[in-house]
Formats: C-alpha cells, sequence, structure tokens
C-alpha cells in the first residue's frame, strides 16, 4: 500500500515539475496555423518553402469550413533555414503535423530529393503518409499561386488527384515513408509522380525519374503505366484495341521473379489480368469464342507493349526504374554482393520475359448482342 | 439483564406515546396477561380477531389456574394465529415488539407469548425504476424485507436457498437477511460477509452507504464494489451462479456479492433479447464507459498538446470552432463538466415539472447563448455532451458516478501533460481496477482470469448453451450449470 501511495506521488511530482520547468509543447489549437500543402523550391542559391494553411478567419463558426486560405513564403540556403524563416515571418505557430502534401518544385528536385525532403523526415510531428509530387516545368510557389490566384482551394485539389489515383492504382506509393524508403536504395531510381496543370486541374501524368537522387527524366503515362504492372498496383487500365473495341482492367496480378546466371540476369513478368467490355463500335459480334479469343491475345500483346516499354526505358537509360536491384537482393540475398558493384552496366543488359495471361469477362448486354 | 416484567416495561415506554403496555383481565381466577405492541406496527384486526377474541370468550381459558396453563393452551393453538412463540428474552422480547410483533406479558412467569401480525403501511410492488426491461418480469423490490425475501422465494424454490436473518444497528435494530443457495455459494465467502455484518457496529442502518463501506475492503476505491440492484430475477440469477445477496429493511435494493466490474455492465435486457442484440448493446455500452471516460481528455490533450493527433479537417473544424474564445480549452472543458454536474445534481433536487424546464433553460438556452457569446466553442458542448450521455448508458448508477469522478481527473490530467498525463492516468486507473479484490475474486474478472470461458458472458453475450459452468472462484464446488443434450457428465 505504501509503495503505491509513494508510485503515484512519484509520477504526480514528475508531472508537475515538468509542467513547472517546461510547457510541454502546449499551445492552444487556434494558436497554430496548420499547413495543408508545402512547397519546396530552388532559386538563386536559395531554397524557398511557399505553405498553404488556413487562418480560420471568414469561417462559419458554427456552420464549420476550414476558413480562408493564406500563403506564407520562407527563404533560406536550405530547406529547413528556409522553414525556420518561415516560421520566425507568421504571426502564429506554424505546424506541418496536419499537411497532406508536399510538392517539389523541378529546379529543387534538381539539387536532390534527399536534400528536399531531409528535414521533414526528422520532424516527429510530420504525418508519414502525406504525399509527395513533382511539378512539371514550373516552380512549386508558381504552381500554388496560380492555383490560389484562380481560387482555387489547393489543397481540395490535390485531395481529387489523390483519389483519382486511388482509382487507377491500389497503393500512392509516393508517401514520404515511401520515398524516404526508396531513397535508401542507391542502386535503384526513384520515381515520384509529377503534376502538370490544365485549364485549373491539376493533373498526374506520369513518374518523374531521379537518378542519384537528382531529377533527369519525366517518364511518360504509358512507360508509367507499364512501372504500375510490375510494382503489382493497378487497379484499373484502359485497354483500346484498333478494332474499335474499349476494354477495361478489372483485376490485375503481377509477379515479378529474378533468375541469375554466371552475370547474367533474366527478370520474369507473370501477369495475370481480366477485363470488360466497355465499348464496341464495330458493328460485328465479338461475343464468340473465337472473337474473343483473338481479343484475349491482342489485349496480351497491349499490355506486354505498355510493359517493355518501362523495360525498355531501364535498359536504354541504364535506370533502374523497376527497382531490380531491391528484387534481386530479395530474392537471392547471397548472389547479391557480385552483382551489387557492376550494377549500373547490368541494368541495361537485363533480360525481360513476359508471360501474360489474361480474360474478357461478361459486359452486362442489354439488347443486341454484338 | 432485566426481566419480562409489565411493571418494568411500562416504566420504559412511559414517555412513548406510541407504545401500549395494557392489562387484560382473562377470567374470574384475576389471571392478567399485559398486551404489549406498538399501534400503528401492528394488524389491529387480525389481533382482535385471532388474539383477543379468545382471551376473552375461550371456555377453556377460563378455566385456567394458572399463567402457566394459560400459555401452555394458547402456544398450543388457543389463539387462532399460526405465528405464535414463546419468548423468554428480555431483549429479543422488546427487538420483537418494537418491529411490530403483539406480545402477552406474563408476569409470573417472567415470559411472553408473541405473536406476529406485522402490517404498516407499505409501498406495493411496483414496476423496477432503475432498472426497467422491454420483455421481462416487471416487481421490483420493496422497503420491506421480507416481503423482498418473498419475492427470491418465489423465483427459486430450492430447499437449498438459505435466508439468514440477522440485525444489525445498536439503536435502530435494523433487520437484514443474507441469502444465498447453500449447496452452490462458497462457504467461505458466506462464512467472511456474515463475520463482517456480525462486525458491523453502527447505531443506525438508516442508508446504503454506510452497509456498503462495512462489507468491501478497499474503501477508499470510487469504483461499486458490491452491486445492488431492484429486480428480484437478477438476485435469483446470481443466488444461482453461487453469490450471495443481502437484503436490509427499508432499502428496496439487494446487494450482490462479490461484485466483478463486467457484473456492473450487464443489463437484464441483454438476457432478454437474442444472444447477438444482447451482445451489441453490451458492446454499446463499453464504448459509451471509453467515450464517457476518455473524450474529453482526449479533446483537452489534442487541441492543447497534441493537435497532430487529430486529421486534418477534423483538426480544421476544431480550430474554426475554438476561434475568438477567450479560455483554454482545459478550462472550457472542466467548465462545463462542471455545469453538467451542477444540472443534474439541480434536476434532481427540483420536481420534476421545474426539473425539465430547468433542464431545457440550463441546457439549450444557456448552452446556445454561451456559444453565440463566444465563452464556449461549439465543439466543446458536443463533446461534453457526448460525454455526458453517454455516461448515462452504463446500467450502474455508482458505476456511471465512478466513471464520471475519474473524466474529471483524466482531464485534469490531460490539461496537465497532454497525452502523456492521459496515458498516466489510464496506467493508474487499469493498476487500481486490477489492484481491487472482492471477497477473494478479482474486481476485473473474468477479463484477468485464465479460464476462458468466463469471457463468454462480457464482452459478448454468447448464446445460453455456452453457459455450461459457474465461475470456479464464485462456486468452487458446484460449477456445473447446465447440461447440453448429449453432454456426458465429464463433459461438462
Amino acid at each position: 500500500m505504501k509503495f503505491k501511495w509513494l508510485l503515484l506521488l512519484a509520477i504526480f511530482c514528475f508531472l508537475f515539475l515538468s509542467g513547472c520547468t517546461h510547457d510541454m509543447n502546449r499551445r492552444e489549437i487556434d494558436e497554430i496555423n496548420f499547413i495543408h500543402v508545402m512547397g519546396i523550391d530552388y532559386s538563386e542559391g536559395n531554397f524557398i518553402i511557399t505553405v498553404v494553411y488556413s487562418s480560420g478567419s471568414g469561417a462559419d463558426k458554427e456552420g464549420g469550413g476550414s476558413g480562408k486560405e493564406e500563403v506564407s513564403k520562407g527563404q533560406g540556403v536550405t530547406p529547413y533555414d528556409a522553414y525556420v524563416d518561415l516560421k520566425l515571418k507568421n504571426k502564429k505557430s506554424i505546424s506541418i503535423a496536419n499537411t497532406g502534401y508536399f510538392i517539389i518544385g523541378e529546379r529543387a528536385c534538381s539539387k536532390g530529393i534527399n536534400t528536399c525532403i531531409d528535414f521533414l523526415s526528422r520532424d516527429e510531428t510530420t504525418k508519414m503518409d502525406s504525399l509527395i509530387f513533382v511539378t512539371k516545368g514550373v516552380d512549386a510557389a508558381e504552381f500554388i499561386e496560380d492555383s490560389m490566384e484562380e481560387e482555387q482551394i489547393i489543397h481540395e485539389d490535390l485531395q481529387a488527384v489523390e483519389q483519382k489515383q486511388k482509382e487507377l492504382v491500389t497503393r500512392n506509393d509516393n508517401t514520404l515513408i515511401n520515398i524516404l524508403n526508396e531513397i535508401e536504395n542507391e542502386k535503384s531510381s526513384v520515381i515520384i509522380p509529377y503534376l502538370i496543370t490544365e485549364e485549373k486541374a491539376f493533373l498526374l501524368k506520369g513518374y518523374a525519374v531521379f537518378d542519384n537522387l537528382v531529377l533527369v527524366d519525366y517518364l511518360d503515362m504509358e512507360t508509367s503505366s507499364g512501372v504500375n504492372f510490375f510494382k503489382n498496383i493497378v487497379r484499373e487500365f484502359p485497354i483500346y484495341l484498333e478494332d474499335d473495341v474499349f476494354l477495361s482492367i478489372l483485376y490485375t496480378r503481377s509477379k515479378v521473379k529474378s533468375e541469375l546466371d554466371n552475370k547474367q540476369i533474366k527478370v520474369v513478368i507473370n501477369v495475370d489480368f481480366e477485363t470488360m467490355v466497355k465499348e464496341v463500335l464495330s458493328d460485328e459480334s465479338i461475343f464468340n469464342k473465337k472473337e474473343l479469343d483473338r481479343l484475349t491475345i491482342k489485349q496480351n500483346e497491349y499490355i506486354i507493349d505498355i510493359m517493355r516499354k518501362a523495360t525498355n526505358y531501364s535498359i536504354v537509360n541504364g535506370r533502374d526504374i523497376l527497382q531490380i536491384a531491391r528484387l534481386i537482393e530479395n530474392q537471392h540475398t547471397s548472389k547479391w554482393s557480385d552483382y551489387e558493384e557492376n550494377w549500373e552496366e547490368l541494368i541495361s543488359e537485363i533480360q525481360y520475359e513476359f508471360v501474360v495471361n489474361s480474360k474478357i469477362s461478361k459486359s452486362f448486354i442489354f439488347g443486341k448482342e454484338r | 439483564m432485566s426481566r419480562i416484567n409489565s411493571v418494568v416495561i411500562t416504566e420504559l415506554f412511559s414517555k412513548s406515546g406510541d407504545v401500549v403496555v395494557r392489562p387484560i383481565k382473562i377470567n374470574q381466577n384475576d389471571l392478567v396477561v399485559h398486551l404489549f405492541c406498538v399501534d400503528g406496527l401492528i394488524n389491529q384486526a387480525l389481533f382482535d380477531e385471532a388474539v383477543f377474541r379468545s382471551l376473552k370468550f375461550d371456555p377453556y381459558l377460563e378455566k385456567c389456574q394458572t399463567e402457566r396453563q394459560m400459555m401452555d393452551y394458547l402456544l398450543e393453538g388457543g389463539a387462532y394465529h399460526i405465528f405464535t412463540s414463546e419468548e423468554t428474552d428480555y431483549d429479543k422480547l422488546l427487538k420483537s415488539v418494537l418491529s411490530g410483533v403483539v406480545a402477552l406479558i406474563f408476569d409470573g412467569e417472567e415470559k411472553a407469548i408473541v405473536y406476529d401480525i406485522r402490517a404498516f403501511e407499505k409501498r406495493s410492488i411496483q414496476e423496477p425504476t432503475d432498472e426497467n426491461v422491454m420483455k421481462g418480469s416487471k416487481d421490483s423490490f420493496i422497503e420491506v424485507l421480507r416481503m423482498n425475501t418473498a419475492l427470491v422465494r418465489r423465483r427459486i424454490r430450492s430447499e437449498y436457498l438459505v435466508v439468514e436473518q440477522m440485525s444489525v444497528g445498536r439503536v435502530s435494530k435494523t433487520d437484514l437477511a443474507l441469502l444465498y443457495v447453500s449447496n452452490i455459494a462458497d462457504m467461505n465467502t458466506v462464512n467472511k460477509i456474515r463475520d463482517k455484518i456480525n462486525d458491523i457496529d453502527i447505531d443506525n442502518l438508516s442508508t446504503p452507504a454506510f452497509i456498503e463501506e462495512y462489507l468491501i475492503d478497499n474503501k477508499y476505491s470510487i469504483f461499486p464494489q458490491l452491486m445492488y440492484t431492484q429486480r428480484p430475477d437478477r438476485v435469483s440469477a446470481n443466488l444461482s451462479d453461487g453469490r450471495v445477496a443481502l437484503i436490509v429493511d427499508g432499502i428496496p435494493y439487494a446487494y450482490i456479492l462479490p461484485c466483478q466490474l463486467p457484473m456492473l455492465m450487464q443489463s437484464p435486457d441483454d438476457y432478454a433479447n437474442h444472444f447477438l442484440i444482447g451482445s451489441s448493446l453490451r458492446i454499446i455500452r463499453y464504448i459509451s464507459m471509453i467515450v464517457t471516460l476518455f473524450l474529453p481528455a482526449f479533446y483537452i490533450a489534442a487541441t492543447t498538446y497534441q493537435s497532430q493527433m487529430l486529421p486534418v479537417q477534423l483538426a480544421l473544424s476544431t480550430q474554426v470552432a475554438k476561434q475568438n474564445v477567450p479560455f483554454s480549452s482545459a478550462s472550457e472543458v472542466l467548465g462545463l463538466l462542471i455545469s453538467f454536474e451542477i444540472l443534474i445534481e439541480a434536476g434532481l433536487r427540483l420536481p420534476t415539472a421545474v426539473g425539465t424546464t430547468m433542464s431545457i433553460l440550463g441546457g439549450l438556452v444557456v448552452g446556445q447563448a454561451a456559444v453565440s457569446a463566444n465563452l464556449i466553442s461549439p465543439a466543446v458542448v458536443v463533446i461534453v455532451a457526448l460525454a455526458g450521455i453517454a455516461g448515462f448508458m452504463m446500467p450502474n448508477q455508482d458505476l456511471s458516478s465512478a466513471v464520471r469522478l475519474s473524466r474529471f481527473i483524466l482531464a485534469v490530467l490531460a490539461a496537465v501533460a497532454g497525452f502523456f498525463g492521459l496515458a498516466i492516468g489510464l496506467i493508474i486507473l487499469i493498476t487500481h481496477l486490477c489492484s481491487l479484490d472482492n471477497y477473494n475474486t478479482a474486481y476485473m474478472s473474468p477479463f484477468v482470469d485464465v479460464e476462458r470461458r468466463n469471457i463468454r458472458d462480457t464482452l459478448f453475450r454468447f448464446p445460453t448453451r455456452y453457459f455450461l459452468k459457474r465461475p470456479d472462484d464464485i462456486a468452487p464446488v458446484n460449477k456445473t450449470k447446465r447440461r447440453n443434450r448429449g453432454d456426458k457428465e465429464d463433459e461438462i
């Protein structure tokens, strides 16, 4: 009993003492500006941080809403220095605890992705599932300010992009934690989705490729889709066959296997998928075995072409955008050390083999079968 | 020790107008007995009919020569009343008469004959107010001990049901009954409870809290360690499980021992409904307990220290709601929690009609005005209201009060140290609950039991076919509760 009281006393002393000596980061919620979106740029020797936050003013207290969005900027020789500058300039304390999106400008990407996001990974409040995007051709600040000028709510637009991304793929691989994980693997290229603006809307066009953590290229949409097949994250994918038939992938499963044979690397990709006929513009009926078999072969070829674009890019440019290095390391742990040193040369020599199986499922026909 | 004598008794009660000590001349042999009773506690009509008529008109009594002859005749059925006995002990006589029994004092023999013809104004058996159910019995205990024991006896027609009558209180001499099923209950527990009751040394056992404090080991814990119920069916179910019930005269509740926390979260409705519905209701009750206990503290911690815990949209709407409110979140929540308790307390004291008006005025009008005047944020009103309502989901009011007090403590801890304080509070709370021991059973049992089967009637209410055995710590000897068709003896 005595011990119990002593323990309680110790706990309370500890609490009150800590309360007396430090405020334990005590800060009322209305004294903080929550950053929704953060842009990271580089210009003329300085990093620029642009943030969008809700001030709370202008919102209906009882009706809800997040209030008016405001933009603030900070500048410094490093991204963190710019963030400190931003903090000093801001009237209230700012927090990246609720930041859902980090947009990195093209020029900042050329300084190295690790440089841009290092301070984020060290902040204990950062959400590890916040998404990172790259802006193609423009700075993130320009991207943010343009949308603000057009009275768009940028974080809602980015939410829409996220939703669209989830419609096409089964998971978002551009989370902060995932990018940090990819950065760890020095042998492979980091790929991050890039955004463009088109008629007041943000569009995801594909992946930005980082070689040695520096932005080097942008993949087109088809090559990016090929990468998604390798990653086994395709949820929905349209297939347009030349004979006026439109199909859509309902389900897909990819298995990538590597085989090592005397310094020769062979990668076998098994893809199983199922499609549904979405549109038929020809007058001929396609719902007979012969026609369906023909379409199945054609859709297999279509997917192989898509994937081949990704593998060709990897071979031609010598960039491991398909994360083959990690695959081999995981599947052939003991042999990996033999390949590790010459990996950059070996990437271009990898042989890819595609095994594709598919089927076309029913398409809810009303009326005439065609 | 005094002798049984009418003169002594007359002198003792000379200043009490309600105590009657009156001589009755029986026959021509100058034999006189003294009637000793309390006016208002006896059934006068029955006394006149069954006893007084015999005394005056029975021809055999006319012939009696001695008081002894008269006593023997009356005890053998001379007076037409079934509950007749001889009393030789002065203290017992006084106690019996003061509890409503009628005595005929025979001064020469220094003895008395007592007739139990108690009748006093009492409440009729009504629907239970605290534990009403949609399906199930609608009777509840009243203030009369004998009526309450009869309600239990009606449900357990077993020869093993023991109703041990006891008396407590130096001045009040309150009757109480210890009920248990002798072939199921753990006799060590029964003996321990009996000893505790015998050790009670109090002048007046008038309120439930007095007896509760005597029966529980950890008197400083705010959590109820004995269960009370208004329902005879609930008592009978617990007696059948091996527990012990205590019924006190004047208190319309029965106490059930040993008590564990999950028992206090059970409602009779759980067993009246389909097991899935019963389980859902029970889960909602547990969720409510968590909500009422932690929601105010969580809000304080999340809005004052660790705002990153809130999802983005929730953080933003909370921020907007908090704009222009001059007080800290902790002050808001604690202030409103206290106001809520004031409203509840005031509502209890006021007449029903005024109470309702005051609740509307206090809850809605003042609440709305306070929000409009930026004194409190709408989010805090929602949080406190939700926590308050969730607190009343608990079937046991003592547990509800304990949880309400605990949420204050947790809210203060959260105000001091955020989630860190909340975590400390949670650790202390769990440690405290796990340390409570109730007549050799863990208070948190069966959550902390090694016997998995006991968990079947806690968070979920399993179908009755799974309730095959009684808990080991409650009924160590007679464990078999039921058998399914085809079960062999050793399978149970």
